[in-house]
């Protein structure tokens, strides 16, 4: 077996078993805030056996390790329980909302990758010049702010002052898109609709660009930095003294080095913004999981808080897999390691 | 030449007007999330507005007066404990299919069955017969004078195709249809549910087939979206891609897009804001304190603070325990306002020393207004020798919280609407003993003269005894002082011009029931 398929393994087991000490955890966490589900959910002139009757159909009369006895027994059938929040099955929800939030991200990383590496690497290629303070000042903008401060300010700029772009939901309401896999651009470009691909992603682009700001700015500080220090390095001095081009420099022997702590925090962010978003998706109205995360954390819905956060945690965990796995495929002390031994 | 200039200007004109005249009128408003479509679980404002617009009733609040006026029912007859109705002959569902009794049994039966929203309403409703095919009967196990008055709240819905979309359940019923009435409507309303995602948006089409006819003015499509933030309901409306707002955007927001040349929708008399004060609790188990604080409160500074322009306000003065215009209201000349010495005069019969107490005054997290109402108690109190302290709440914390009298705040702020417009859902839920303890009753009151004349308000067999027992009760509620009754009431919408809604701004066409003021046919866009 490959040190990578090794590492894949390894990683996949422990990920296994951080899946299931979150749903543990946040399975006691919910039962322990404040307020009786089943109270909040009928409202103030439920009488006493109606709260009563949903208490027994949420199974909250029983201990809490039954509960999560059935709560286990459930998931193995891949439901989650009932939304107090939408009574809807969480499954369908989760199904419904995912998507929307996905594409945000998605759409956010994409300009990360795209502006924030190109930025750090063109600072770094201009050390201490004009253009080397600029994106510094730029990336320091973009990590001091929160994305929802830039979310109103990208509103107020380019929605309410130059009206250039959309600000509410995934698509104009003109357009009726069938769905079919619940990703909005998948199914425009499934069917055919290319106006509608259009009309889409000029929806996306306000809410992402102010989710991806502050990323830009970590992704393109970190890059700088790395690309300094390794341009430092004896074995740039070498490749330079062998007359190689600049570029190839550039490309070869100081980006991919400098790429991998990059990758690593570019990685965490893809997951981390899952659960950050929430804001830019209400000010966006952006129908997406984040924001039916906190809707029913205030709401004390527990199967749906459950649902969402083990959602979260999975994200987390794939996000950290794939960032190992192309350290691995970039790195080859990672790569060859264990065939050397 | 200017013949052919002409000519084509006139062209031109003919093809715009004709452009007009085909132009999708749409309506796009926003709630608070969710939107409930089931009639069964439905409550609060999003899901009234549902349900006045896909479903109807067999009554409807008469507008700009007191009383009901037949609706899906031609006539009733009946008091006491028996109730028939003659329906119409001439509704038939979206479906197609034709209304009867059995689908206002079954309507009942769904609600009390599922026992969630407002199905409380018709705890006192034993059984429902359907006498023949437009002909029904509701048996109440005793008199409750409020029983038309709830029917507003009972939305027909479609037995025949729920039969069809009967989920899996306990018992034949299975789910009563539940999981399909969640995503899709079964009433006769004036429109159709095109799309619903409950946290996202409902988008709803207007239904040909009306019994009563849809103006042509009124919106082919309605687009109800849920949760927009402030900034964006602002920025949408002044984009023109917005045209009413819900009742929750700040009272500043509200001025600024007033200053812009939007409208201001209002809705009132259905309700009130009310400081609660923890009856079962040291220092305010003892009247004199309660009293005293209530008296120390600034009643003109509050409508201050809560207007929006200087003829709007999302409030006006308080009367007394109840919104005025309701059995039992006060005069709106007899407004209630601030003495300070009578504060101190209170304040020094009561057994508690104000030099050896705080009292705490606890604010609801997701109701930012609260929080400055709360900073004017705590400066009145102050002024009188009671301190103070401040607590911000969650809601869902809230409303666990305040089963337990040792765990409720001394001093709570809640907004409580009258759900059927009749006093006894404004009353009965806050001040009877056998329903203290929840959100709308963090008094905890226990007082016997209360619960009886609550109970003879619900009985009441004439309009002159209900008027006459809510007076009293009226009478003993300023008595002791349960409550702080800061102002009725008033919610206020912005609206962008070229929407017409009587009902939301002329007082001769509102009805006395928050919500339908949102019935989307009587609306029309330009």
């Amino acid at each position: 077996m490959s040190a990578v398929l090794k590492l894949l393994a390894g990683r996949l087991a422990i990920s296994l078993l951080v899946l299931a000490g979150v749903s543990m955890l946040i399975f006691a966490i919910a039962r322990v805030i404040p307020g009786d589900p089943a109270r909040i959910a009928l409202g103030p002139n439920a009488t006493p056996e109606q709260v009563e009757k949903l208490r027994q159909e949420l199974r909250l009369d029983q201990p809490i390790w039954l509960q999560y006895g059935h709560f286990l027994s459930d998931l193995s059938r891949g439901e989650l329980g009932t939304s107090l929040y939408t009574n809807r099955p969480v499954t369908r929800d989760i199904a419904q909302f995912l998507p929307a939030t996905l594409e945000l991200i998605l759409a956010a990383g994409i300009l990360m990758i795209c502006i924030g590496l190109p930025l750090g690497i063109v600072a770094a290629k201009n050390e201490g010049g004009f253009i080397d303070n600029l994106v510094r000042v730029v990336s320091l903008l973009g990590v001091s702010a929160p994305s929802f401060v830039w979310a109103v300010i990208l509103m107020i700029l380019f929605a309410f002052f130059l009206p250039l772009f959309p600000i509410a939901g995934r698509i104009g309401t003109q357009f009726d898109v069938p769905q079919i896999t619940g990703f909005l651009f998948v199914d425009c470009l499934l069917t055919g609709k290319l106006d509608a691909l259009a009309d889409a992603l000029w929806h996306v682009a306000l809410p992402a660009f102010a989710l991806a700001l502050s990323g830009i700015g970590q992704a393109a500080r970190l890059t700088r930095a790395n690309m300094v220090e390794t341009y430092r390095r004896p074995h740039i001095e070498m490749a330079r003294s062998y007359g190689f081009p600049e570029w190839r420099i550039a490309r070869k022997y100081a980006f991919r080095p400098s790429l991998i702590p990059s990758l690593t925090i570019i990685g965490l962010d893809f997951a981390a913004m899952l659960g950050n978003a929430f804001l830019v998706e209400a000010i966006f109205a952006w129908p997406g999981l984040s924001r039916y995360g906190v809707a029913v954390i205030l709401r004390k819905d527990l199967n749906a808080i459950v649902g969402t956060v083990l959602i979260i945690s999975a994200a987390f965990l794939i996000a950290n897999l794939i960032v190992d796995l192309l350290i691995a495929l970039i790195n080859p002390r990672i790569r060859h390691g264990r065939d050397r031994s | 030449m200017p013949r052919l200039l002409s000519g084509l200007l006139a062209c031109a004109l003919l093809a715009l007007s004709a452009l007009a005249a085909n132009a999708e009128r749409v309506l796009r408003l926003d709630e608070v999330a969710v939107g409930e479509l089931d009639p069964a679980k439905a409550s609060d404002y999003a899901d009234s507005i549902l349900m006045f617009n896909v479903y109807d009733t067999l009554v409807l609040p008469r507008q700009g007066g007191p009383g009901h006026t037949p609706h899906l029912a031609e006539s009733w007859v009946g008091s006491g404990t028996e109730y028939t109705f003659t329906l119409r002959s001439d509704v038939s569902f979206q479906s197609g299919n034709p209304m009867t009794a059995e689908d206002v049994k079954f309507s009942f039966d769904r609600m009390v069955s599922i026992g969630q929203g407002l199905s409380f309403l018709f705890g006192n409703v034993e059984s429902v017969d359907a006498l023949d095919t437009y002909t029904v009967r509701f048996n109440l196990s005793e008199p409750y004078a409020p029983f038309v008055s709830a029917l507003v709240r009972l939305p027909i819905v479609d037995k025949q195709l729920v039969m069809n979309n009967l989920g899996d359940g306990e018992g034949e019923m299975g789910d009563w249809g539940s999981e399909y009435l969640s995503q899709n409507g079964a009433g006769t309303g004036a429109y159709i549910v095109k799309s619903h995602n409950p946290q996202d948006e409902t988008v709803m089409v207007k239904f040909d087939g009306y019994f009563l006819g849809v103006n042509e003015r009124a919106p082919d499509t309605v687009r109800l979206r849920y949760g927009l933030e402030a900034a964006t309901v602002r920025t949408l409306i002044a984009q023109g891609e917005h045209d009413i707002s819900s009742q929750w955007l700040p009272p500043e927001v509200k001025k600024a897009l007033a200053a812009d040349g939007n409208q201001l929708l209002t809705e009132g008399g259905t309700g009130s804001f009310y400081f609660k004060m923890n009856t079962m609790k040291e220092p305010l188990d003892d009247v004199n304190c309660r009293l005293a604080i209530s008296s120390a409160f600034d009643y003109e500074s509050v409508l201050k603070l809560i207007a929006i322009t200087d003829e709007i306000s999302e409030g006006t003065a308080a009367t007394g325990a109840i919104t005025a215009g309701m059995f039992g209201a006060k005069p709106t000349s007899q407004a209630l306002s601030r003495d300070v010495e009578a504060a101190k005069a209170h304040l020094a019969q009561c057994r508690h020393d104000p030099s050896t107490f705080s009292v705490e005054i606890s604010w609801i997290a997701e109701v930012p207004l609260e929080e400055r109402l709360a900073l004017l108690l705590q400066a009145n109190l102050a002024e009188v020798g009671i301190s103070s302290t401040i607590r911000k709440v969650p809601w869902a914390a809230f409303a666990g919280m305040v089963e337990n009298p040792d765990n409720t705040p001394n001093i709570s702020q809640i907004f409580v609407t009258a759900v059927t417009g009749d006093p006894d859902t404004l009353l009965y839920g806050m001040y009877h003993s056998s329903k203290a303890g929840t959100w709308q009753s963090p008094e905890h009151l226990s007082d016997a003269q209360v619960d009886m004349l609550l109970d003879a308000g619900r009985a009441g067999e004439t309009d002159g005894e209900r008027e006459s027992a809510y007076s009293a009760l009226n009478d003993r509620l300023l008595t002791i002082a349960p409550s702080i009754y800061g102002f009725d009431s008033q919610a206020v919408f912005v609206a962008r011009p070229g929407i017409s809604v009587p009902a939301l701004s002329d007082p001769n066409m509102a009805f006395g029931l928050d919500t339908m003021g949102f019935a989307f046919r009587l609306m029309e866009i330009e």
